[in-house]
C-alpha cells in the first residue's frame, strides 16, 4: 500500500522515503530548486521579466524615462487598468467575464453628480453611486449563476446598458465633477535675483480634501490601486472566499458536490468586480474633474482593464490567476504606451506599436508557462 | 422481517432492523422522459458496509445523488435515525452526517491536497478570517497517517497524485469530517489492482473501526463479496436483490445481470421485429 501511494507524481519528486523525514514541508526537491525555475514558478514570474525588459529599454533609449516627473504621469495613468484589472481577476479565475465594468465605470459618476448636485453630502454620495454598482454585479451574477446565461453575453448586454442609461441621464453632456473644483490663489512670493529682492505674484493650486483623497491628488489612484491590489491578492489567497473562487473556476461541479456555495461565490465576485469599475469612474472623474458620458473611452479602458489581468497571468479559462499580476500587467500597458510616447512615436503608431508589444509579450508568457509546466508537472 | 404494504412484484422491500441509521421507502426519480428510479427500498445498519451494485443507468448514482442531498427525489421517503430525512443541498445532508466521495472526485486540481481535505470546512484564525493554512497541514498529516494513507507532500496541488492518491484523499475527506454515513460512488472505478486493494484496506479499516457506516457503488463482484457485509442490486429503478454477502455468490450475482441481459436482449429484438 504505501508503495502505491508514494509513487512519485513527477520526475523530479523522487519516491520518498516513509517515515517522518518525508514529511517535511518542502522536501529536498524545493531547496535544489534555481533561482531561475523558481521566478518561473510564480504565475506573474514571466511578465515581471517582460515588463522589466521593457522598462530597462525605455530607460536606456530615453532620457526622460526614469525621471519622478514621468513617474507622475505614468503612475496615475496605471492605476486604473490596475483596479479595473484587480476586481476582473476574481471574475475571471471564475471562468467568466465582465465586460459591464465599462459600464458601471461611466454611469456611477454621473450617479455621484446627481445625488451630490441634489445637496447630498460627497462622500455618501460616492458610496451610494457604488451601492449602485453593486446592485449592477449583483444582476451580472444572478443571470450568469442562477439562469445559466454566459456572462460573455450577460455584461455585453449590461455594459450597453448602463452605456445607453448614462447618455440618457446626462443628455450626453460632460459637467462639472462636484467637490474636484479646483481653487486658484495668489500668494506673494519674494525672489533673491542677483542681490535684487524682487516680490512676485504667484498662482497657488487648491483642491479639496475629498478631491485629494479621490484621484485628485497626484499619487491618489495609485495609492487606492495598491491598496486595493493588496487587499484582494489576500483576499485571493488566504481567505475562503479566494479559495472558494479558485475551487468553482477549476471545478464548478466538484466545488457545488463538496458544497460550495457556487452560486453566492459567483454572485460575490461579480459585485466586486462592478464596484471596482464604478470606483475608477468616480476617481477618474475627480482627477479630471469632469463627468464625461465617453462610451468610446469607457469602452477603452475596459479593455485596458481586461488585458492587465490576462498579460499578468490570469487564465480565461478560469481556475488561476493573481491580482499582483494584474498590477504589473497594467505596469506593463503603462510603461509601453509612455515609453513610446516619450521616444516620440507618431500618434498613429501607438496603438499599432502597443498591439504588436501585448501580442509578443503573451506569445513570450506562453512559452514561459510551457517551460513551466514543462519543469514543474513532469 | 417486511412489515409494510405488500409491493409491486419483483420488488424486494427492506429488510429492516432497528439499528438502522438510514432508510429509504419507495424512492422515484425522473429527469423529463427518463425514470431514474422507479421504487427503491433500501436500508444500512450501523458500522455496516453496504454493497450497491447494478448495470450502468440502473439508477445508481441518481440513488447516492439524493441521499446525499444534490438533488430531490420525486416521490418516497427517507428516515435518518428514525427521524424523517429531508436534505435541503449538500450543505445540509453533511451536517446531518451524510457525506459522499463522487465518482468525480470532487477534487479541486488548483488546489493542494489540504485545502482539497478542509475544501468547504477550512480552518480560519480569529478575530480576522484567514485561513489557518499550519493548522490544517498539520490536522491533514494526522488525519491522513491515522487512516493510513500515505502522501508525500500535502502542500502540492492534487492535479499532480495519481488516481489512487486522489480517490485516497476524497475518502479522507470525508473521514475527516464528522459524518457517520459515508456514500462512496465507484471508489474503484478506473484504477489498477494495487490501488484498488489500497482503498478496499482503507474500508475495511473504517469497518474494524465500526464508527461509521458505509454505502460502496461497485461493479466487481469479488470485491463486493470482500468488502461489504451486504449487497443490494438496483435493476430498472428498483432493487432487485437485497442478501446478506455470506448468503450470496458470484454466480448468483451473475446469473441475475445475465438474465436482466436476456429479457433486454429479447425485448430489442420484438421491437425490431
Amino acid at each position: 500500500m504505501a508503495d502505491v501511494a508514494g509513487t512519485p507524481a513527477s520526475p523530479e519528486s523522487p519516491a520518498p522515503p516513509t517515515g517522518p523525514s518525508a514529511r517535511s514541508r518542502g522536501g529536498p526537491a524545493d531547496e535544489a530548486t534555481p533561482l531561475r525555475e523558481r521566478v518561473l514558478a510564480l504565475r506573474e514570474g514571466s511578465i515581471i521579466v517582460v515588463t522589466l525588459v521593457v522598462a530597462i529599454y525605455f530607460a536606456l533609449n530615453t532620457g526622460a524615462f526614469f525621471t519622478s516627473a514621468n513617474f507622475k504621469t505614468l503612475l496615475p495613468y496605471v492605476a486604473p487598468f490596475a483596479i479595473l484589472g484587480a476586481g476582473e481577476v476574481f471574475v475571471m479565475i471564475l471562468g467568466e467575464i465582465d465586460l459591464s465594468i465599462g459600464g458601471t465605470y461611466l454611469l456611477a459618476p454621473y450617479l455621484f453628480y446627481k445625488l451630490a448636485n441634489g445637496g447630498f453630502p460627497l462622500v455618501p454620495s460616492v458610496i451610494v453611486a457604488l451601492i449602485a454598482c453593486m446592485a449592477v454585479g449583483l444582476i451580472n451574477g444572478f443571470f450568469t449563476a442562477v439562469v445559466g446565461i454566459s456572462s460573455f453575453v450577460t455584461t455585453l448586454g449590461m455594459l450597453f446598458t448602463l452605456e445607453g442609461l448614462t447618455l440618457i441621464i446626462s443628455n450626453g453632456e460632460p459637467v462639472n465633477t462636484p467637490g474636484a473644483q479646483v481653487h486658484q490663489t495668489h500668494r506673494v512670493v519674494t525672489h533673491v535675483v542677483n542681490g535684487v529682492h524682487i516680490q512676485l505674484q504667484e498662482a497657488v493650486n487648491h483642491i479639496g480634501t475629498f478631491a485629494k483623497f479621490f484621484g485628485g491628488g497626484v499619487y491618489s489612484e495609485i495609492i487606492w490601486a495598491l491598496v486595493i491590489v493588496v487587499v484582494l491578492q489576500v483576499l485571493l489567497t488566504f481567505t475562503r472566499w479566494g479559495l472558494h473562487t479558485v475551487a468553482v473556476g477549476s471545478n464548478k461541479l466538484g466545488a457545488a458536490e463538496a458544497g460550495v456555495l457556487v452560486r453566492l461565490v459567483t454572485i460575490r465576485n461579480f459585485i466586486l468586480c462592478a464596484v471596482a469599475g464604478g470606483l475608477v469612474g468616480v476617481l477618474q472623474s475627480v482627477s479630471s474633474q469632469t463627468v464625461q458620458p465617453d462610451t468610446a473611452g469607457a469602452n477603452e479602458i475596459l479593455f485596458y482593464g481586461i488585458a492587465a489581468a490576462v498579460i499578468g497571468g490570469t487564465l480565461l479559462a478560469g481556475g488561476s490567476g493573481t491580482v499582483v499580476g494584474a498590477l504589473i500587467g497594467a505596469l506593463f500597458l503603462g510603461i509601453l504606451k509612455d515609453g513610446l510616447i516619450l521616444q516620440g512615436v507618431s500618434a498613429n503608431y501607438l496603438l499599432f506599436y502597443t498591439g504588436l508589444a501585448i501580442l509578443a509579450a503573451m506569445s513570450i508568457n506562453a512559452y514561459v508557462l510551457r517551460l513551466r509546466r514543462g519543469t514543474h508537472r513532469g | 422481517m417486511a412489515d409494510q404494504a405488500p409491493a409491486p412484484a419483483k420488488i424486494v422491500p427492506p429488510t429492516s432492523a432497528p439499528d438502522d441509521v438510514l432508510r429509504v421507502e419507495h424512492i422515484s426519480k425522473r429527469f423529463g422522459p427518463v425514470t431514474a428510479l422507479r421504487d427503491v427500498n433500501l436500508h444500512l445498519r450501523k458500522g455496516e458496509v453496504l454493497g450497491l451494485l447494478g448495470d450502468n443507468g440502473a439508477g445508481k448514482s441518481t440513488l447516492i445523488k439524493i441521499l446525499s442531498g444534490f438533488q430531490k427525489q420525486d416521490g418516497g421517503q427517507m428516515w435518518l435515525h428514525g427521524q424523517p430525512y429531508e436534505p435541503k443541498s449538500v450543505d445540509d445532508a453533511r451536517a446531518k452526517g451524510i457525506d459522499t466521495v463522487y465518482q468525480d472526485l470532487a477534487l479541486i486540481d488548483e488546489l493542494s491536497v489540504y485545502h482539497n481535505l478542509f475544501l468547504r470546512r477550512e480552518k480560519v484564525h480569529r478575530p480576522f478570517p484567514f485561513l489557518a493554512n499550519r493548522e490544517m497541514k498539520l490536522e491533514a498529516r494526522k488525519a491522513l497517517d491515522e487512516i493510513g494513507i500515505n502522501i508525500p507532500r500535502i502542500d502540492v496541488a492534487v492535479a499532480r497524485l495519481s488516481g489512487g492518491q486522489r480517490q485516497a484523499i476524497a475518502v479522507a475527506r470525508t473521514v475527516n469530517s464528522a459524518s457517520d454515513i459515508i456514500l462512496l460512488d465507484e471508489p474503484l472505478a478506473a484504477m489498477g489492482a494495487k490501488e484498488g486493494s489500497m482503498i478496499l484496506d482503507l474500508v475495511a479499516r473504517l469497518k474494524a473501526e465500526g464508527r461509521v457506516s458505509i454505502i460502496m457503488i461497485l461493479h466487481n463482484y469479488v470485491h463486493v463479496l470482500e468488502a461489504c457485509d451486504r449487497v443490494s442490486m438496483i435493476q430498472d429503478g428498483a432493487i432487485a436483490l437485497d442478501k446478506p454477502t455470506a448468503e450470496t455468490s458470484v454466480e448468483e450475482l451473475t446469473d441475475i445481470v445475465v438474465n436482466e441481459y436476456r429479457r433486454a436482449r429479447a425485448a430489442t429484438h420484438e421491437e425490431s421485429a
